[in-house]
C-alpha cells in the first residue's frame, strides 16, 4: 500500500522535474533538474525490487554523468543568445509532434499489457544473483560494451589532439 | 578464259584505283596512258567477246561473279550476261568511251586536277559496263547509281566554282527522283517472280502463264526511273545545267552513254513492256513530247552547249518513241548513232571553245570555216548526221523511228509520226542554225579572241575525224537486223506497207526543209532573226527562258519543302518539341534538386524533428495494421 | 503507470531536443531520453521476472557514461570555435 503511494509520488516528482528541464533558463537550473528527476528514478527502482540498477543509477548517473554535466557548465559562458531566446524555430511543429506521439503510444497503452508476474516490492535482483547472471549468461554482451569503452578511450584521446592543435 | 566479262569490268576500276591513289605522284604521262590505255584493253576484250559469241550462234553467256548474298531462300549473285544487246552496248561505251579518253589527253592538258578526272572517267567507265553487263536488276541498280555518283562527280569537277558544283548536286538529286520510281519497280518484280534477273523476268512475262504482276504498272515504275537517267519530262532538268562539266564529259556521259542508260533498261526488259500497252503507250507519249519540247528550247540558246544538250534530250524522246511503239531495236540502233555524231558534235564543240579561249556564245562567233577546217568539217559531217541527211547515219535510224512511229501496230499512228516529224524539222533547223552561226558569216569575235583561235591538237582532231567517218558510214550496219532475234521488230498492218517509200521521200525533204531554213533565217547575218525576234517577243522570251521549268519547279516544289522543313520541322518540332522537352527535363531535375536540397539546412533541431516524425510515421503504420 | 510515465519522460526529453536552443541543455534532454527507456525497461523486467531487462538497463548506464565523456570535450570544442552555445550557429554543414 505504502509502496503504491510512494511509487506515484516518485513518479510525479520525475515527471514535473522533466517538464521543468523544458522551461527553464539556466543551464545549472535544468541539470539540477535532471538530477532530481534521476533521483526519482532511483527511488522507483528500489521500490519495485530491482536494488542493483537503483544504486548504479544514483553511482554513474548522479554521480558520473550529472557531475561532469555541472562540471562543463561551470566552465563555460552561458549568458549568450541561447540564454535568452530559448526555443528554437520548431517549437510549434514540435510540441504538435510530441503530442501525436504520445498519443499513439497511450492508446496502444490503453489496449492492455502483458500479465504482470510478480508485484512490485518482491525484492528480484540481489547483487549476487545477479552479477552470476550476468557474467554466466550475458558475459558476451558485457565484452563489447568493454570494447565500446575502449573506443570511447581512443576518442577521448582524439579530441585531446585536436583541442591541442586547436591552440596551436 | 570464263572470267572475260569480269575482266571487261575490272579494267576500269583498276584505272581508277591506280590513277585515283598513286595518278598525282607519278605524273601525266602515266595517267594518260592508264587511263586511256585501260579502256582500249577493255573495248579488245569486248571485241573478243562479240567473236565469240558470233561463234556460238548468239546464245547468250553467262558468268558469275561472286555471291552477294544468301538471304534465307534467295541467292543475290554479282553476275554478268552478254548477248547481242549488250553486245552492240559494251562495243558504243568502251569505243566511244576510248576514244574520248584519248580527246582528253589534248583538252584538259593544262588542267591542274589531271589525275582525278581520268580516275573519275574511269569509274565511270566502270559503273557504266556494270549497268551494262549485268545480269540482275540488282547489278544493274548499282551501275545505275554509280554512273549517277561519276556524274555528280565529274559534273561539279571545277567544284571551286559553287554554280558548277551546285549542278551537279542538281543531276544527282532529280536521278534519285527516279529512282524511288526504279526501286518500288524491283521491289514489286522481286515480290511477283522472286528473282531479280533480266533474263528470266522476260522468259517469265514472254512465257505461257504470265505473272500476276501488272506488267503495265512494272512498266510505268521502271519508266520513272529510266526518265531520271535519260532526261525526259519531267525530270529532263538537269541535263541542260550538267554542261557545267568539262566538254568531253559532256560528251560521253550526257550525250553517248549515260543517258542511254534508261533506253538500254526498257530495251533489256522488252518482255515486260511487250505485254504493257498502257506503259508502252505512256512511254511513246512522254517520247514524243519531250523530243518536241526540247527542240523548240533548242531553237532559241545561245550557249554552244545549251543546244546540244537541249538536242540530246529531244533525240532521247526519238529513241523512247521508238521503245514506245515496240521497235526495240530501232531505239538501240538510234543509241548507236547518236552515240557516234553527239559525241562528235559535243567534242567539235568542245574544239571551238578551246581555239577560242573559252568562248561559248555563238552570237560572238562565225567565220571559223576557214580559221579551223577540221573542226569545221567534222562538225558539219555531224550536223547532217543529225538533220538525217542521207547516206548519213543518223538518217538510217531516224527513218526507221519515224516509220515505226507510223505504222507500227503496237502503237503507231499518224499523230504520233507527225509530231515526231515536226521535231525532225526543228532538228535541222537548229542544228545547221548552230553551224551557220558558228562558222559562217562574218566573225563577231572580240580582237583578243580572234588572235587566239587556232586549230586544235592531233590528239583531239584526230578524234573528232574518226567520230565524223562512223558518223558517215555508221548507218549501213543494220543493227535492228542483227538483234532482231532477241528484239523482234513490230507489225506491220498490211496496207500500211505501201507508205514506206513515201514516209522516206517525206523524211528527206524534211531535213533538207530544215537547213534551208536556217540558211534563209540565219545566212544573212542575222537580220532576217532579228526581225523574227522582234515580232514574236514573248514567243522568244519563253523559248529562251526554257518554259522557266527550272523556276516552276522552284516556286512550286523547292520553296515550300523549304518553308516547311524551317517552320514546321526546325523551328516547332526541333527546337521547341525535342530541344524543349531536353531542356524541360533537365530544369525540372534542377528545379526537384533545389527544392529538396533545403531540408538539409545544418539545424539539428529540424533532424530531430525529422526523426520524431518518422517514429511517428512508423508507429502509425504499425497501429493502423494491427 | 509506470510505462505511462516512461513514455512521458521519453516525449519530453525528445521535445527537448527539439525545442531547446542550448548545445547542453540539448545534451541533457538526450540523457532524459535515455532515463526514459530505462525505466520501462526495469518495469518490465520486474513484471515478466527476467534478468535481460536488467542487463540492458545495466548496459544502457555504460553507454551513456562513455556518450557524455565524450560529447561534453566536443562541445567544449565547439564552443571554443564558435564562441557561443547556440546551435544555430552551427549550421554549416548546410546542403
Amino acid at each position: 500500500m505504502i509502496e503504491s503511494v510512494l511509487l506515484w509520488l516518485f513518479a510525479a516528482t520525475a515527471l514535473a522535474a522533466a517538464a521543468l528541464m523544458l522551461v527553464l533558463r539556466h543551464p545549472m537550473r535544468v541539470a539540477l533538474a535532471l538530477t532530481a528527476t534521476m533521483i526519482s528514478l532511483a527511488g522507483i527502482y528500489a521500490l519495485l525490487g530491482v536494488h542493483v540498477i537503483a544504486v548504479f543509477q544514483v553511482l554513474i548517473y548522479v554521480g558520473a554523468v550529472m557531475v561532469f554535466m555541472v562540471y562543463a557548465i561551470m566552465l563555460l559562458d552561458v549568458r549568450d543568445r541561447s540564454f535568452t531566446r530559448r526555443y528554437s524555430r520548431m517549437l510549434v511543429p514540435g510540441v504538435a509532434a510530441a503530442v501525436a506521439f504520445v498519443a499513439i503510444l497511450a492508446h496502444a497503452l490503453w489496449r492492455g499489457l502483458p500479465e504482470a508476474k510478480s508485484a512490485p516490492g518482491v525484492m528480484l535482483f540481489g547483487l549476487k544473483e545477479f552479477s552470476v547472471t550476468f557474467l554466466n549468461e550475458y558475459w558476451l554482451h558485457f565484452e563489447l560494451v568493454s570494447v565500446l569503452l575502449v573506443a570511447a578511450v581512443v576518442a577521448a584521446l582524439a579530441v585531446i589532439e585536436v583541442g591541442r592543435k586547436h591552440r596551436g | 578464259m570464263s572470267h572475260l566479262l569480269a575482266l571487261i569490268v575490272v579494267l576500269p576500276l583498276a584505272g581508277f584505283l591506280l590513277n585515283g591513289l598513286a595518278g598525282n605522284r607519278l605524273g601525266k604521262a602515266f595517267v594518260s596512258t592508264v587511263g586511256c590505255g585501260l579502256p582500249i584493253l577493255a573495248f579488245a576484250v569486248a571485241v573478243k567477246c562479240l567473236v565469240d559469241l558470233q561463234a556460238a550462234g548468239g546464245a547468250p553467256r553467262i558468268e558469275v561473279a561472286y555471291t552477294w548474298a544468301a538471304i534465307g531462300d534467295s541467292l543475290f549473285e554479282i553476275a554478268f550476261y552478254f548477248d547481242a544487246l549488250t553486245a552492240v552496248m559494251v562495243l558504243i561505251v568502251t569505243g566511244v568511251g576510248s576514244l574520248i579518253h584519248i580527246y582528253s589527253i589534248g583538252y584538259m592538258k593544262a588542267d591542274s586536277s589531271y589525275a582525278r578526272y581520268y580516275a573519275y572517267l574511269n569509274l565511270f567507265l566502270f559503273f557504266m559496263l556494270l549497268l551494262v553487263l549485268g545480269r540482275s536488276m540488282l547489278v544493274l541498280f548499282v551501275g545505275w547509281e554509280g554512273v549517277g555518283l561519276a556524274s555528280y562527280l565529274l559534273i561539279g569537277f571545277w567544284f571551286e566554282d559553287p554554280d558548277k558544283a551546285r549542278a551537279g548536286k542538281k543531276a544527282f538529286i532529280t536521278n534519285r527522283i527516279g529512282d524511288a520510281g526504279f526501286l518500288l519497280g524491283m521491289f514489286l518484280v522481286y515480290q511477283a517472280l522472286g528473282t531479280l534477273d533480266m533474263d528470266r523476268i522476260n522468259a517469265a512475262f514472254m512465257g505461257t502463264s504470265p505473272p500476276a504482276v501488272s506488267a503495265s504498272l512494272l512498266g510505268i515504275l521502271l519508266f520513272i526511273g529510266a526518265s531520271g537517267k535519260s532526261a525526259q519530262i519531267p525530270l529532263y532538268v538537269w541535263l541542260p545545267d550538267a554542261m557545267a562539266g568539262p566538254t568531253p564529259v559532256s560528251a560521253l556521259i550526257h550525250a553517248a552513254t549515260m543517258v542511254t542508260g534508261g533506253v538500254y533498261l526498257v530495251a533489256r526488259l522488252s518482255g515486260v513492256y511487250m505485254h504493257a500497252p498502257e506503259a508502252s503507250a505512256v512511254i511513246a507519249a512522254v517520247g514524243v513530247f519531250t523530243a518536241l519540247f526540247a527542240a523548240t528550247i533548242a531553237v532559241a540558246q545561245n550557249d554552244i552547249k545549251k543546244v546540244l544538250a537541249y538536242s540530246t534530250i529531244s533525240q532521247l524522246g526519238f529513241m523512247f518513241v521508238a521503245l514506245g511503239v515496240g521497235a526495240y531495236g530501232v531505239a538501240i540502233f538510234h543509241v548507236y548513232t547518236h552515240a557516234f555524231f553527239k559525241a562528235c558534235l559535243f567534242l567539235g564543240a568542245g574544239s571551238v571553245i578551246h581555239a577560242l579561249g573559252g568562248e561559248q556564245d555563238i552570237r560572238k562567233m562565225g567565220g571559223l570555216a576557214r580559221r579551223i577546217p577540221v573542226t569545221f568539217a567534222t562538225f558539219a559531217v555531224a550536223t547532217a548526221a543529225i538533220a538525217g541527211i542521207p547516206p548519213l547515219a543518223g538518217f538510217f535510224s531516224k527513218d526507221e523511228i519515224l516509220w515505226y512511229a507510223f505504222a507500227s501496230s503496237h502503237g503507231g499512228s499518224p499523230l504520233l509520226f507527225a509530231v515526231a516529224a515536226t521535231t525532225a524539222l526543228l532538228t535541222a533547223f537548229y542544228m545547221f542554225r548552230l553551224l551557220w552561226l558558228t562558222f559562217f558569216g562574218r566573225s563577231r569575235m572580240t580582237p583578243e579572241v580572234e588572235h587566239h583561235v587556232h586549230e586544235s591538237p592531233l590528239s583531239m582532231t584526230g578524234v573528232l575525224v574518226v567520230l565524223a567517218v562512223l558518223s558517215a558510214i555508221g548507218g549501213f550496219l543494220s543493227i535492228p537486223h542483227y538483234l532482231a532475234p532477241m528484239l523482234p521488230l513490230p507489225e506491220v498492218a498490211h496496207e500500211l506497207e505501201y507508205f514506206e517509200t513515201p514516209l522516206v521521200v517525206m523524211s528527206v525533204v524534211v531535213a533538207f526543209a530544215g537547213l534551208a531554213a536556217a540558211a534563209f533565217v540565219y545566212g544573212d547575218a542575222g537580220a532576217r532573226a532579228e526581225a523574227l525576234r522582234r515580232r514574236f517577243p514573248g514567243l522568244y522570251r519563253v523559248l529562251c527562258g526554257k518554259y522557266f521549268v527550272d523556276e516552276a519547279y522552284d516556286a512550286l516544289i523547292a520553296r515550300p519543302l523549304y518553308w516547311i522543313s524551317d517552320r514546321v520541322f526546325l523551328r516547332i518540332g526541333d527546337r521547341q518539341l525535342f530541344d524543349g522537352t531536353l531542356h524541360g527535363l533537365a530544369a525540372l531535375g534542377r528545379r526537384t534538386a533545389g527544392g529538396l536540397s533545403r531540408v538539409q539546412n545544418g539545424s539539428l533541431h529540424l533532424y530531430a524533428l525529422f526523426v520524431l516524425l518518422g517514429i511517428i510515421a512508423s508507429l502509425a503504420w504499425g497501429w493502423r495494421h494491427g | 503507470m509506470l510505462i505511462a510515465t516512461s513514455i512521458a519522460l521519453f516525449a519530453l526529453g525528445l521535445l527537448g531536443v527539439i525545442v531547446r536552443r542550448n548545445v547542453l541543455v540539448m545534451l541533457m534532454c538526450m540523457e532524459l531520453m535515455l532515463n526514459g527507456v530505462n525505466l520501462s525497461l526495469v518495469t518490465f523486467a520486474q513484471q515478466q521476472a527476467t534478468a535481460a531487462g536488467a542487463v540492458l538497463v545495466l548496459l544502457v548506464f555504460v553507454v551513456a557514461a562513455a556518450e557524455i565523456a565524450i560529447a561534453i570535450p566536443i562541445v567544449l570544442l565547439l564552443v571554443r570555435r564558435k564562441d557561443g552555445l547556440d546551435l544555430d550557429a552551427y549550421a554549416e554543414l548546410k546542403g
